[in-house]
């Protein structure tokens, strides 16, 4: 639109400027204000820097004259001859530019205007340069640590606030001094711990005397536990975490059993494990680490991509997300056709698709719990390791070019020495995950405990029910020859083992083969007597029926009997005990499971390639992009406003010497994230004051705050909000890690929002008026102020229910006058003491609820209007704002 | 003119937030603004309703008609003057998710089951299953030359973002018109969700942000929105003390903090919820309809009064000027229309269910003199398969299928378009999904590409174009 509103003022331009003279600066500027741009839009993607096709480029009037293979491409003074001309208005389709399945053509006015144009001499100004080299785009430049200058006026300051200075001091203008400690106070524990201080928290950091407070409340909340959890939610919102979903009872994305990668993100941020190292064990630990179940948590990353139906769709995402959220590049774009923006031909969208082309998902079985569906670690192995990629003609899934099969590799202008692919030999306990020592133990010991368990129901009291003795010793007999079985087919699995696939597991073999073939038989006795329990209850009507049952029951035992009796076969081998399954795909069909070929013995190694390329201090992105990340989420603004699109369609960093500074310091101190929360909230910056009051020539100059002279405030993230509340209340429940909380059991959970189950299906409706993560992409979250949030605030059921509770621990620390308890009540949950007018109104307020129980014990209404006073101030903007 | 007064309402508050924020997009740089609420053609309607049928409506069943099914019963396509309907290549718009059991092609041809007769001045053609519609037909313009890709049902997240599944999620119409457009109405939300829609896309706002999201809406006088009763033991006196204390204190903040937008927006949220406290309840408080009116949708007939009930509220939304109210019709696994088998007996029990709702609620917006301001939509994800599936059912189709359109500046007594003698493909004016969006924009006033946000490119598919021949 704006184009068009462009053309329409060129149009008037023209209007006057042909009929009569003409001015060539005029007209200079109508090319550089209308004609250029558009050509930028639409033609420069194949005709300007980032490609030549037919050897023409369109980003100057020199190379329009010098033209392509076909001639020149203007001959001005003649639109009739410019070749340009021809090819946007021609009807022939070969010859119609931009080619009709790429866009539509240009419009009839637009053409009007280039004609215009050309007629009027094609002017242009002298001094055109062309279209920069899009490999020399500043991001794709390694970050060089910046010099840092040295300000006359800045002793003391440090990088961050140097270099913001820098910027300043350029503008005129004067950072905002620091905040109040109260407020500052506050505003740590929120970003860094993900709640505002208790009141007892609050006083002691408010009460320290020590010259160096700050730092060391710094230190200490970096090292508290919370922490991990507070910053692991941002990384899951970049990461992509999301719990299972599907349709009913069908999984079809993610995967159960999902949370194992969020408590290792908790955890590995705990540990303060270096970002890069993070990037590799979530990409390849399955290659680099795979004996190590902790680490293999890492790859729920890959894991929680999985799609039942469609590969295509669940490669695309991969691909997509791994180049946003670690490179900050748009690789997406170049699906279908070369990328319009960035040196990016199509076939590195599929090169890139070929890191994973082999891998697929796998839950194996962790201790003390063999059955997958209530346990279980979901992690990713490389499965078709020979699998072809191919590149899809125009993106299209249905045309793949199966002349060249597309090896794995990473954009040219980026890679450096060719990529060192090295196949992965795994140890053995990686193919055959039974090998685990917990899992033969998971299996005997779950058998032990159903053995116990009948054993309990055994001794129990008689229920009364017909044959209800015959059905408790039939049942403990199955559960003791399951018990006997499992040992056996254990016994079985070790042997064979030990004989490294040597025949000397005979007597074992067959042990276990009949143990499994009388624990067959004992459930088909069992399944006997609750037949003959069953008949023995059933009604007249129903007898003859129960009867048939029996019968089949009756029949299957004595076949299961006759099987225990039989000879063992020479071949016949018991079952396996499991200890990893693959999670099925329906590529094939929707309606049954992909065949499985088995874990292979060795992994392609190509995904570790491709960590390693991208968590190296020579890839120019990934430390700008996490950075860039950090900074937004400490700051309230990114540095690049385009946090997944550092390309050349994205917004240009505001302070690029500051980005580069945090990347550099960033790897320079081995990627640690606790260092680079560490160097920002520690500067100046940080702990600006974010009121603007008295700044009136500041915010006039820099609305944006693009020079970083104060802090804006930030409205807090949907599981701030509510860990918040339940925090004043004494409420919040800091149990750390385990399954998520399913949706059910949400309204009446404590546990701190982070463990909420959440999905594309599932989400709390709490969170999500609070503009909680869409699981699909998040790369920011929104901070949207819309009425349903008020309505929350003030109606939920969770801030009711906390009110009496906050209410009540505001007074045993306030004094006992109403005014006492407004200040409280102000410190704590907003964090700032109220002026006179705040609290003249807090205490009318509070004289109105007291009178609404006229006839009520004092007591009672004293503790009505402090309530009130909780709510009201729940409802206040600064309860959600980090000021 | 009731466009010359657009307040900014939902709109307008979530951008102020947005563009508080930070800058994501610097207007400076790039000459981008936000909509400002105004439209940028001359509106001809004000406000949607927009039926939606999960699980797919067979348009042989319903609004296009082919007798050629009856002839040719039994015999495979092939067998046919058709075959050529087979012919690969027509075949190629399909994009498959998966390959299914559901969604392929279906060779032998099934018989009509249902008459049609003719309505109107205009003598169109509707089954018998939809007699009220029918009697609207002088009113509505059918298009039965709709296609889209995607043969399972994500052609329902489809038929509302334009996109296939294999794309991703993208902001749906209810969105764009929400974005584009302020509110009519201060005291209601302006994009509102009724019904299920347990299968497609929950949210609808995507990368334009949850501010638009459609706002689901109950028909239950008692709780009828997220968060609208109060959980808590305190009155509504107390807690209108409570909310003025908020409101002065949070003014009393402007004046410390200036530069922050974000104050001024909440307290305007404040004020719109409560409002909306109190607007809601009363939408789907039926009490003062007359008799006559909630017999004519049927609200107390059993086997239409879930709809019936939905319409007349959507028939108060739009009168209090809501914007966009979409209807979700039919729950269960992919949707309810999805009549794999017993087609007969499935597509006569929906159409039972809906008819008389539909039917009545252009007679009501008629009479009321909304419908020339309100456009009606009815659609569905895609069309089924003129061959059988098992004994009684017929498939997933895409290739051509059936929605039509009523009230908002579009004419009525209109057939648009036509699909092949069988009903295979659309072969006369060929719409695919998008053209329906490109045309309720337009009446709306909104033209897509001028919404379109930076570093968010659009494809031109997206866009759709208007579907001119069907406007008065």
């Amino acid at each position: 639109m704006v184009q068009r509103m462009a053309l329409l003022w060129v149009g008037a331009l023209f209007v006057v400027l042909f009929p009569g003279a003409q001015s060539d600066v005029v007209a200079d500027e109508a090319y550089s204000k209308s004609i250029k741009p558009l050509f930028r839009d639409r033609c420069w993607a194949c005709h300007g820097a980032l490609q030549h096709k037919a050897g023409l480029r369109l980003d100057t009037v020199a190379a329009m004259l010098k033209g392509g293979d076909s001639g020149p491409a203007i001959v001005p003074g003649d639109s009739k001859r410019s070749l340009l001309v021809h090819r946007i208005t021609t009807e022939d389709p070969a010859e119609h530019m931009p080619p009709l399945r790429e866009g539509v053509s240009l419009d009839s006015e637009a053409v009007g205007w280039i004609r215009g144009w050309i007629e009027a001499g094609a002017p242009a100004p002298a001094d055109e340069v062309p279209d920069a080299d899009p490999r020399g785009h500043w991001a794709y430049r390694p970050p060089a640590r910046p010099v840092v200058p040295a300000l006359a006026s800045g002793s003391g300051l440090g990088a961050i606030d140097a270099l913001l200075e820098t910027g300043r001091l350029r503008v005129g203008m004067a950072a905002r001094p620091e905040a109040p400690r109260a407020m500052l106070i506050r505003r740590l524990f929120v970003d860094l711990v993900g709640m505002p201080p208790s009141p007892e928290e609050r006083e002691a950091a408010l009460g320290d005397s020590r010259p160096d407070w700050y730092e060391r409340w710094v230190d200490r909340l970096l090292a508290d536990p919370r922490h991990g959890e507070r910053w692991a939610r941002h990384w899951m919102d970049v990461w992509r975490y999301s719990d299972a979903w599907g349709l009913g009872d069908q999984l079809r994305n993610s995967q159960r059993h999902i949370h194992h990668w969020r408590d290792w993100i908790v955890e590995s941020l705990n540990a303060n494990v270096p970002y890069d190292e993070m990037i590799r064990l979530m990409l390849a630990a399955d290659e680099l680490h795979p004996g190590d179940p902790g680490r293999l948590r890492a790859t729920g990353f890959l894991a929680r991509n999985f799609f039942l139906f469609n590969r295509n769709q669940w490669l695309d995402e991969t691909v997509e997300h791994v180049s946003k959220g670690f490179l900050g590049l748009t690789l997406n774009c170049a699906k279908c056709h070369d990328h319009k923006y960035d040196p990016i031909p199509q076939a590195d969208f599929y090169r890139m698709r070929a890191f994973f082309e082999p891998y697929h998902v796998r839950m194996d079985v962790r201790p003390g719990e063999p059955d997958l569906l209530r346990d279980g670690l979901p992690r990713v192995y490389d499965r078709d390791l020979a699998k072809p990629t191919f590149r899809f003609i125009r993106g299209n899934e249905g045309s793949p070019d199966t002349n060249r099969v597309i090896q794995p590799g990473v954009p040219a202008f980026l890679s450096g020495p060719a990529l060192p692919i090295v196949r992965v030999s795994l140890p053995v306990e990686a193919f055959q995950p039974e090998r685990n020592p917990w899992v033969l133990a998971a299996h005997v010991e779950a058998s032990m405990a159903r053995l116990a368990e009948a054993t309990r129901v055994l001794a129990g009291e008689d229920s009364g029910e017909p044959l209800e003795r015959e059905v408790r010793e039939r049942r403990m007999e199955a559960a003791m020859a399951e018990h006997h079985a499992v040992n056996a087919r254990a016994d079985f699995m070790r042997g064979e083992w030990m004989a490294h696939g040597g025949d000397v597991t005979g007597g074992l073999r067959i042990a276990a083969v009949h143990a499994e073939r009388r624990h067959a038989e004992a459930r088909a006795r069992l399944a006997v007597a609750e037949a003959e329990q069953r008949h023995a209850k059933a009604e007249a009507s129903k007898k003859e029926g129960a009867l048939k049952e029996l019968e089949a029951a009756r029949k299957k035992a004595s076949e299961a009997a006759a099987k225990t009796a039989s000879t063992v076969g020479d071949t016949e081998r018991p079952t396996t005990l499991v200890g990893s399954a693959w999670t099925p795909t329906r590529f094939l069909d929707s309606t049954k499971d992909d065949p499985d070929p088995g874990f292979p013995s060795t992994s392609t190694g190509r995904r570790s390639a491709l960590a390693r390329w991208i968590a190296d201090k020579n890839n120019p992105l990934t430390a700008r992009v996490a950075v860039n990340h950090v900074w937004a989420r400490h700051l309230g603004a990114p540095l690049v406003a385009s946090v997944f699109d550092l390309g050349r369609k994205g917004t240009p960093p505001t302070n690029p010497a500051l980005l580069d500074w945090l990347a550099a310091e960033f790897m320079e101190h081995g990627w640690s994230l606790r260092h680079l929360h560490r160097v920002i909230v520690l500067s100046a910056a940080y702990r600006m004051d974010s009121s603007t009051a008295g700044a009136d020539v500041e915010m006039a100059r820099d609305p944006d705050n693009e020079h970083g002279w104060r802090r804006v405030p930030m409205r807090m993230e949907a599981q701030v909000v509510r860990d918040s509340i339940l925090m004043h209340a004494g409420q919040l429940d800091l149990a750390r890690g385990g399954p998520s909380v399913p949706p059910g059991a949400q309204e009446s959970s404590r546990r701190r929002s982070l463990y909420f189950y959440h999905s594309n299906n599932e989400r709390n409706l709490l969170l999500a008026t609070f503009d909680d993560a869409l699981v699909k992409e998040c790369y920011r979250r929104d901070a949207s102020i819309v009425p349903q949030q008020a309505l929350a605030l003030m109606n939920a059921r969770v801030v009711n229910e906390a009110v009496p509770s906050i209410a009540a621990r505001i007074g045993v620390r306030s004094g006992a006058t109403d005014e006492a308890y407004v200040r409280e009540a102000f410190r704590t949950l907003l964090g700032f003491e109220p002026g006179e007018a705040e609290t003249r109104a807090s205490l009318a307020a509070m004289d109105a609820w007291r009178k609404g129980m006229p006839g009520e014990e004092p007591g009672l209404a004293s503790r009505r209007a402090h309530e009130g006073m909780v709510w009201a101030l729940l409802n206040h903007g600064d309860f959600v704002t980090v000021r | 003119m009731f466009l010359a007064d657009l307040g900014m309402g939902f709109t307008g508050l979530a951008l102020g937030a947005t563009l508080a924020r930070d800058g994501v997009v610097r207007a400076s740089e790039t000459g981008w603004l936000p909509p400002d609420g105004r439209p940028h053609l001359r509106p001809r309607a004000r406000s949607v309703i927009w039926l939606f049928m999960n699980g797919g409506v067979s348009h042989l069943e319903s609004f296009d008609p082919k007798p050629m099914l009856n002839v040719h019963a039994g015999k495979t396509i092939a067998q046919t003057p058709f075959a050529h309907v087979q012919d690969p290549k027509r075949l190629a718009i399909e994009r498959l998710v998966v390959p299914d059991a559901n969604g392929n092609q279906r060779n032998v041809l099934y018989p009509l089951q249902v008459g049609f007769r003719r309505h109107g001045k205009a003598g169109i053609e509707v089954s018998d299953w939809f007699p009220h519609v029918g009697r609207h037909a002088d009113r509505i313009a059918f298009v039965r030359s709709m296609w889209t890709t995607d043969s399972n049902h994500g052609a329902q997240t489809q038929f509302h973002s334009g996109r296939h599944q294999n794309d991703g999620d993208f902001p749906t119409l209810g969105a764009w018109v929400h974005y584009g457009l302020g509110s009519l109405n201060e005291n209601l939300p302006q994009f509102i969700s009724i019904g299920t829609r347990e299968y497609w896309n929950k949210r609808d706002g995507h990368y334009l942000g949850p501010a638009h999201d459609a706002v689901p809406l109950r028909i239950d006088p008692s709780n009828p929105l997220d968060f609208g009763t109060h959980e808590g033991s305190w009155t509504a006196s107390d807690r209108r003390t409570g909310l003025e204390l908020a409101r002065t204190l949070n003014g009393l903040r402007g004046v410390e903090y200036p530069g922050d937008p974000a104050i001024a927006a909440r307290l305007a949220s404040y004020d719109l919820a409560y409002r909306m406290q109190m607007s809601v309840p009363d939408v789907v408080d039926f009490s003062r309809e007359t008799a006559e009116t909630k017999a004519m949708y049927g609200i107390d007939e059993p086997h239409c009064r879930d709809l019936a009930r939905q319409l007349l509220a959507a028939r108060r939304l739009v009168e209090r000027g809501v914007r966009f109210v979409q209807i979700q019709h039919g729950g269960g696994g992919a949707g309810a229309w999805d009549a794999h088998s017993g087609l007969k007996a499935n597509h006569e029990g929906l159409a039972r269910a809906v008819d008389q709702p539909i039917g009545a609620l252009l007679a009501d917006l008629g009479r009321r003199g909304l419908l020339d301001e309100t456009l009606v939509v009815f659609a569905t994800e895609f069309g089924r398969t003129p061959g059988t599936q098992g004994a009684d059912g017929r498939d997933h189709h895409i290739f051509g299928f059936s929605v039509w359109m009523a009230g908002g500046g579009v004419r009525g007594g209109v057939v648009h378009g036509a699909t092949d003698e069988i009903g295979f493909h659309a072969v006369e004016d060929r719409h695919y999904v998008t053209d329906i969006h490109a045309t309720i924009l337009h009446q709306l006033g909104l033209d897509s590409r001028r919404l379109e946000v930076p570093g968010r490119k659009r494809l031109e598919i997206d866009h759709g174009r208007v579907i001119r021949e069907i406007l008065a």
